[in-house]
């Protein structure tokens, strides 16, 4: 029982950490950025391919090339689309999602790579005659370690400021003088830096890296912002949070119907989404101008 | 009550397509199955556009209509004595076993199934708008996946169907494509139609005219739905086998993409799409099984060919974000491309 509700808890905030990282770059340019999962994936892939490495070595090489390559695809091919449709970006994300794919195929292979990374963290200890998982626990601690760092960069200083404003307002932030190629940049740096938090945890739970690997994650995060309320950073967080953690207890709840989980979640996203269709922290349904 | 009706912007792209059906899928069997897999997405993209290019209003959620359709047609026309007999359909209802159908009624229970579903889940998503109704169809389309990967009553679960009746001939495809294309464009020049387009280009403005966004959105939504129903069998019978992982990520991604890269507003702009993406992925195929293309041999390396069609579709939308036709519907002497 305490381990599902850890679970639960610790799934919750990795869907937290990617749902933060796709309101991030949502906020500043409308944009659902699907190739997320491609920054999860190519952090993932560096984790496992210098797990010979110092564990902190290769989470700082994981976090370089994350935010490498998600600073790449806002140079080469966001930056053309500011203000587009939000649909046509979508499709663009997507096709830079699928392009990235190929690339890893034709680059690590279709099949999964593995490596064992930070074996310290796979195994279980007891408290109080309770077995739990070690990883369950590090995931938590570190997803509420990123969160409120998070936390702290966007409601204290002065990047975090010109984030919440572009993320309510962009065009009057650009007005008041946010300089927006260097706010975008950055907010797609930061973005890549928590995909490849949310790899670490990933991989040390699942080794099994593949040119699809953070494909899953992604989208129940993106499902969890736009549940949560994609126009505050706040709302994106919490929904991928819910979204984790509502899978999470389903798997237990259901028994042997857990192989339904996924209608069930996505039903009652559709109820959220009906009720609050701006989401959970929405203040008033807003009419998008789609 | 219809509005102008221009003959040249529905013949254009029905002629457009019938010349393609023939040219290429009489060259050889594989052309063949290339223009009948070709054509079962164009009316998936059709559907699309029905419903996207008309209301604005981005869907990920027709691939759920298209599996409805897909299994629906397929369980009926698999022969009682396989279902009987098939590992994989050991469990399915007793009446699904027995009950069997020709290609064509089942094409139409594929329709119904599809317009079924879309109506009844449009009662409730049509309230949404923007990123609220994508994300609300994809969760659409993320429960219809999992039940139809999981239940065997109802289908082979994540098996494969096996033994359906395939297309026999290529009028059969060409004939119900052009059908769906008269049926989009009556439909996009038709009073539900124009009112449609007048939500999608202000949503604010509309209403304040006595428009009921839900109303049109549903209509078409419904409408778009039972179309999607007759792509996902026609998908089926091209190759006469089906099974639920055909529907869902990669096939919704494909599709929309035909339609947001041809310009998703116009009939044009899907028969476009469709006929650009397709057209580049045979090349690039033909280019890494090192087949003459107009008697020059161009070689690439396999496995570069996804990358080279993922690439092309995000340099595409990124020359011209509204689509190639940008939304434009045919007219002969092509119009300037450029404002």
């Amino acid at each position: 029982m305490i381990q599902a509700i850890l679970d639960a808890v610790s799934l919750g905030g990795v869907y937290a950490l990617a749902a933060l990282g796709l309101g991030l770059v949502f906020g500043v340019m409308r944009l659902v950025n699907f190739a997320h999962a491609e920054l999860i994936t190519v952090a993932s892939y560096t984790l496992v391919m210098t797990h010979q490495f110092p564990l902190v070595v290769s989470m700082v090489l994981s976090v370089v090339v994350a935010s490498l390559m998600a600073l790449l695809m806002e140079l080469l091919a966001y930056r053309r689309l500011r203000g587009s449709n939000p649909a046509t970006m979508l499709i663009v994300s997507f096709g830079v999602s699928v392009l990235l794919q190929k690339i890893y195929e034709l680059v690590f292979g279709a099949l999964p790579r593995s490596a064992s990374v930070a074996t310290g963290l796979t195994g279980t200890f007891t408290v109080g005659g309770v077995s739990i998982t070690t990883a369950s626990v590090v995931t938590i601690v570190l997803a509420v370690v990123i969160l409120l760092a998070m936390g702290y960069l966007i409601e204290r200083t002065k990047l975090g400021l010109q984030l919440r404003a572009a993320a309510s307002d962009f065009q009057t932030a650009r007005l008041l003088g946010v300089r927006s190629n260097r706010l975008i940049a950055s907010a797609f740096v930061i973005s890549g830096a928590l995909a490849a938090v949310v790899a670490f945890v990933n991989v040390v739970g699942n080794p099994q890296v593949d040119p699809r690997f953070g494909l899953d994650i992604t989208i129940l995060a993106l499902v969890g912002i736009v549940v949560g309320g994609m126009n505050s950073l706040r709302g994106s967080a919490l929904g991928g949070f819910i979204v984790g953690a509502v899978l999470s207890l389903l798997n237990v709840i259901l028994g042997n119907g857990r192989v339904y989980a996924y209608s069930w979640m996505f039903v009652i996203v559709i109820v959220i989404l009906l009720v609050r269709p701006g989401g959970i922290l929405s203040k008033f349904a807003t009419k998008e101008r789609v | 009550m219809t509005t102008r009706l221009r003959l040249q912007e529905l013949l254009g792209p029905i002629l457009i397509v019938i010349a393609f059906s023939y040219v290429v899928g009489l060259q050889s069997a594989q052309g063949l199955l290339i223009v009948q897999s070709t054509l079962a997405l164009f009316v998936m993209v059709l559907a699309l556009h029905v419903f996207v290019g008309n209301s604005g209003v981005l869907s990920f959620g027709h691939g759920a209509f298209a599996m409805f359709g897909a299994f629906a047609s397929g369980i009926v026309t698999t022969p009682s004595n396989i279902k009987e007999n098939s590992l994989q359909l050991q469990n399915l209802y007793p009446f699904l076993v027995d009950l069997n159908l020709g290609m064509y009624p089942s094409l139409l229970l594929a329709i119904a199934a599809g317009a079924l579903v879309a109506g009844l889940s449009g009662l409730l998503l049509m309230r949404l708008n923007g990123l609220a109704a994508g994300i609300a169809t994809f969760a659409l389309l993320g429960v219809a996946y999992n039940i139809f990967f999981y239940n065997n009553r109802i289908g082979p679960g994540s098996q494969a169907l096996l033994a359906l009746p395939p297309f026999q001939f290529l009028e059969e495809p060409v004939v119900l494509t052009v059908l769906v294309m008269l049926v989009v464009y009556l439909f996009g020049i038709s009073r539900a139609g124009r009112t449609l387009r007048a939500t999608r280009e202000d949503p604010l403005a509309a209403p304040a005219l006595g428009i009921s966004i839900t109303r049109v959105r549903w209509i078409a939504f419904t409408l778009s739905g039972a179309i999607a129903g007759l792509g996902g069998a026609m998908f089926a019978h091209v190759a006469g086998t089906v099974q639920v992982q055909d529907y869902y990520l990669p096939y919704t991604f494909m599709t929309l993409s035909m339609l947001i890269i041809g310009g998703s507003a116009s009939l044009w702009g899907a028969t476009v799409g469709t006929l650009l993406v397709t057209g580049i992925g045979q090349i690039l195929l033909m280019m890494e099984q090192q087949k003459p293309i107009l008697g020059i041999v161009v070689h690439i390396p396999n496995g570069t060919r996804a990358i080279v069609i993922a690439l092309s579709l995000v340099v595409m939308l990124l020359w011209r974000s509204e689509g190639v036709t940008q939304g434009r519907e045919f007219k002969i002497g092509m119009p300037k491309l450029r404002k």
